[in-house]
């Protein structure tokens, strides 16, 4: 068999570039691994529930008539109709310190802006002159690396308000420990502060169920339940690739959306001798009866909070950092109005090496997830007020769960800490799209399978 | 085509690229661009449809000839004589 294009893996990108493509010509297939769409934005049953993993709050928000929008240019570019799929925004969201501050923001960036310089009254001039810098800003442009951390703290000469600003920000969008690059600052406080965050009407499957609909329209092709185990190449071009079947599927183009490292592998290179930090994050979901939802807050959407000294997004040294986090309440956004049951989502960084310690014993590994997700409870009641005891339903995933569910390497959500911007990694019609092509996120994500498509697969057409 | 059909035919793409184009005050001799506010992906999505509908191959560096209305027309007259 022979197609002109193959696309590797079924997560967000690999569905929009597959969509994108199939708009002009039918003659591309998707493989996916799972026997199930969606990668990291996935979903699963339990006791008749649906419930989803990934998911929080979609980023990027904007109304139709912004043209311009990164949203509405997704729309645009897969033939997408906004009507066709209801969008629900933010309620509002917070950014926690306790005991030392507080920040609201929410889909109106005049919320956020007041909150800031109401708090933070010395630093307006400083805060306005950062604003200007990011509107100004063109983060698409290739540069090398430049610390966000500098450039925030040459106006704001306070770490408490640029820890706040960068804790959303880093846990929605950063690869890199610490510190981001100014580009993907730039872009993360625009798809956040400037533009917000929704979530669709429908569930995850509704989404996904939406997307694939669409594509096989167009003639697409996927096939589920169907690894690639080896990419065949000769003179740095590909010209098939192998399934766990030992099927050999021929292609003109390749596009990989596993990520850098899971993509050499399958070429077959040696990628052992790596030693960049992948962040992990451990994410536990808590289902509740909605009669106790009166008693949580019902006017917070995501709270992203911090309770040490300083705010340290980096790989911790044991299981889980439970400093830092984010709280997620899946129906709390405008026109959701959970039937039966809501629930509470908490996320936290975590070391998959020491969770990968305790896999050869499922025991001490349960136990390990267990005592976590009691902890995250523990640590977040402080700041959403008691739950513990109507919880009726509880799962928590660890960096070895979305290893095995995704095979992202050490289950890092993000990826590779370096991006490959253009999407080429030496291989003439092999292309990255996705985590490790450096746009984050469910938008990020598709607009990347729509530039990679776009720059290098239609244009050489 | 004649001239008129072809005109049609870019003005059906781009209603269906942007169904909120309005034609009514667009200048042929001007940019395309700047009047109905299209941008480079936009670009790529017309060319992509005409090779779709009429099997034509546009290079990159034709790509400025599709500029205005008129242009367009210039460009593909040859091209679809006998489409
Ligand atoms: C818990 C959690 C919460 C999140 N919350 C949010 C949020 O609130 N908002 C937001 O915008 N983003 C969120 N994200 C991030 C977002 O999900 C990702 O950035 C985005 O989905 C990445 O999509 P992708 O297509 O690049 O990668 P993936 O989704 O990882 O897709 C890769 C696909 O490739 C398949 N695959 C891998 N190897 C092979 C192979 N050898 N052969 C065939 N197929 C293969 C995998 O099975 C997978 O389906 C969250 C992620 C997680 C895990």
């Amino acid at each position: 068999m022979s197609v002109p294009l193959l696309i590797i893996g079924s997560g967000l990108s690999g569905l929009a570039a597959a969509i994108r493509y199939a708009r002009f010509s039918p003659d591309v297939l998707l493989l996916e691994k799972h026997a199930r769409i969606g990668g990291l934005n996935s979903f699963f049953h339990r006791n008749g529930a649906l419930i989803e993993t990934g998911l929080h709050a979609i980023t990027n928000y904007a109304e139709p008539k912004d043209k311009k929008a990164p949203l509405n240019q997704l729309f645009r570019q897969l033939k997408l109709n906004r009507k066709d799929l209801p969008l629900q925004e933010q309620i509002q969201s917070e950014i926690c310190f306790p005991n030392r501050e507080s920040l609201l923001f929410s889909n109106d960036f005049n919320l956020f802006y007041s909150q800031v310089v109401s708090k933070f009254p010395r630093l307006t001039a400083a805060f306005d002159q950062v604003l200007a810098a990011i509107k100004a800003y063109d983060p698409f442009r290739a540069r090398p690396f430049i610390s966000t951390r500098s450039f925030l703290s040459d106006s704001i000469r306070d770490p408490l308000l640029i820890d706040m600003i960068l804790c959303p920000l880093m846990y929605y969008g950063s690869c890199s420990e610490n510190d981001m690059d100014l580009g993907q600052f730039v872009i993360m406080f625009r798809a956040i502060f400037l533009e917000g965050m929704f979530r669709p009407r429908g569930t995850i499957k509704d989404l996904l169920d939406f997307l694939l609909n669409h594509y096989t329209a167009f003639g697409g092709k996927i096939r589920l339940n169907s690894p690639v185990v080896k990419i065949c190449h000769k003179d740095k071009k590909v010209s098939a690739v192998e399934l766990a079947s030992g099927e050999v599927i021929e292609c003109d183009h390749l596009l990989s959306t596993i990520g850098y490292r899971e993509t050499l592998r399958l070429l077959g290179q040696d990628t052992s001798h790596e030693s960049l930090t992948r962040l992990g994050f451990i994410e536990s979901i808590f289902r509740l009866p909605v009669s106790c939802r009166q008693e949580l807050p019902l006017d917070r959407t995501i709270i992203f909070y911090n309770q040490a000294d300083r705010f340290r997004y980096e790989r911790p040294h044991r299981h889980v950092d439970f400093n830092s986090g984010v709280i997620c309440f899946p129906s709390n956004f405008h026109g959701i109005r959970p039937e039966g049951y809501f629930e509470i989502r908490s996320t936290h960084l975590a070391d998959y090496h020491s969770w990968k310690s305790l896999q050869s014993s499922p025991l001490l590994y349960g136990e390990k997830k267990r005592e976590s997700s009691r902890r995250s409870v523990e640590t977040i009641e402080k700041i959403t007020g008691n739950f513990r005891n109507n919880i009726v339903y509880e799962d928590t995933f660890t960096p070895l769960t979305v290893e095995r569910f995704t095979a992202k390497l050490e289950g890092a959500i993000y990826g590779h800490p370096r991006k490959f911007k253009d999407g080429l990694i030496g291989y003439g019609n092999l292309f990255l799209a996705g985590t490790d092509q450096g746009y984050l996120g469910i938008v990020g994500s598709m607009l990347s399978g729509i530039s990679m498509v776009n720059r290098h697969i239609l244009s050489a057409l | 085509m004649t001239r008129n059909d072809i005109k049609e035919l870019i003005m059906e793409i781009i209603a269906d690229i942007d169904e909120d184009a309005d034609f009514d005050s667009l200048k042929p001799d001007q940019p395309l661009r700047d009047q109905l506010d299209l941008d480079s992906m936009d670009f790529l999505d017309i060319v992509m449809e005409l090779r779709k509908r009429h099997k034509l191959q546009i290079p990159e560096e034709d790509y400025p000839q599709l500029a205005s209305l008129d242009s367009c027309v210039n460009y593909l007259e040859p091209l679809l004589k006998d489409a």
